[in-house]
């Protein structure tokens, strides 16, 4: 890949852009937390945050939003990712490497499934937050 | 710990945005003999006791992680300096700001591997953060720098996916730009 500018990045912007409107536009969007913190880094967060954006770019997914968090206090089962599909229930999964990544994609979010195997026990709220 | 020096400089700029700041650059260098790694930051700063146990591996402020008083940034950076024989300088001030100077000998067997840049990158730009945040990598003669609100103004929400591919199709192509020789 030869360096792209600015200018060529402005342009792939207003041409996807062009391209999404086209498509139709009231899907509500699928959200996707991975705690980025200390403890998720070093089990291997950015690994599931590559895997997530390699999956769903091959698969052509639009529509979703990949934020992160610090530290959500899970170490034992970090990586955590938080994964929010309208119209199914909010679920947090446990241990999420590159592999557990891409099958959230697939099984999940394109899918509609739970990924069962590893979805962290709801743990009382004054944990998480 | 922490298997990348990435990691580290995660680590580093995530203590910036911990620490409310609005601005912040980091500017890593490297060259043959040298690893530089700067990280400016406007943030809440430290005084100077909270500074000197920010240095102990048993200390951690006690608001972030309420279950654990453990911080683990700071300490893996002078341990890891300590082993290498690198050089860690932090200067910082209440309510100033906190500037952080590091340099490490690249060719030193103990030193932990650079790891992707790309990723830490993308990862710290569109970390949830209101503020500004520079990031500058120069290798031997060449660099590139991008900035937050700049990728902003072009590419509108950087957590959306879309953005998010194109944020890292960009910052891939100067990183190869700089390794190709
Ligand atoms: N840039 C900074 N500005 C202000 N305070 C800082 C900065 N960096 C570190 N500190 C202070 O030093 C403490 C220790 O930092 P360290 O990164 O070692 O641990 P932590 O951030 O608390 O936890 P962890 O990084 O393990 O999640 C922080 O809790 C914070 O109070
Ligand atoms: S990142 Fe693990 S407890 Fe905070
Ligand atoms: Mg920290």
């Amino acid at each position: 890949m030869a360096k792209m500018t600015l200018e060529e990045l402005r342009n792939l912007r207003d041409a996807k852009k062009k391209e999404m409107t086209q498509r139709d536009g009231n899907e509500k969007s699928a959200q996707i937390i991975i705690g980025m913190g200390t403890c998720g880094i070093a089990a291997g967060a950015k690994g599931a945050f590559d895997a997530f954006l390699d999956e769903l770019d091959s698969r052509n997914v639009t529509d979703t939003k990949i934020t992160q968090t610090g530290c959500m206090g899970l170490c034992f089962s970090e990586p955590t990712v938080e994964v929010d599909v309208p119209g199914m229930p909010r679920v947090i999964y446990g241990n999420v490497d590159a592999k557990v990544a891409r099958r959230i994609v697939t099984e999940h979010i394109i899918g509609k499934a739970l990924v069962s195997d590893h979805i962290f026990d709801k743990p009382a709220a004054d944990i998480i937050k | 710990m922490h298997a990348t020096i990435c990691d580290l400089i995660t680590d580093l700029v995530q203590n910036s945005i911990e620490a409310q700041a609005t601005e912040i650059s980091l500017n890593v260098e490297e060259t043959k003999t040298n690893l530089n790694i700067a990280i400016v930051d406007n943030g809440k700063g430290m005084s100077a006791s909270t500074l000197k146990k920010a240095k102990d591996p048993f200390w951690s402020d006690g608001i972030k992680h309420k279950h654990r008083k453990v911080g683990l940034g700071l300490p893996f950076l002078f341990q890891t300096a300590e082993m290498t024989g690198g050089n860690v300088a932090i200067e910082s001030e209440e309510g100033n700001g906190t500037t952080a100077t590091i340099t490490f000998d690249p060719a030193h067997v103990d030193l932990p591997v650079f790891g992707n840049f790309t990723t830490a990158a993308v990862t710290l730009m569109t970390y949830g953060f209101d503020g500004n945040l520079e990031i500058r990598h120069c290798l031997d003669e060449k660099e590139y720098s991008i900035e937050k609100q700049e990728l902003i103004e072009i590419l509108g929400d950087l957590n959306d996916l879309e953005s998010l591919i194109l944020l890292k199709e960009y910052i891939s192509s100067n990183e190869e730009e700089l390794r190709k020789t």
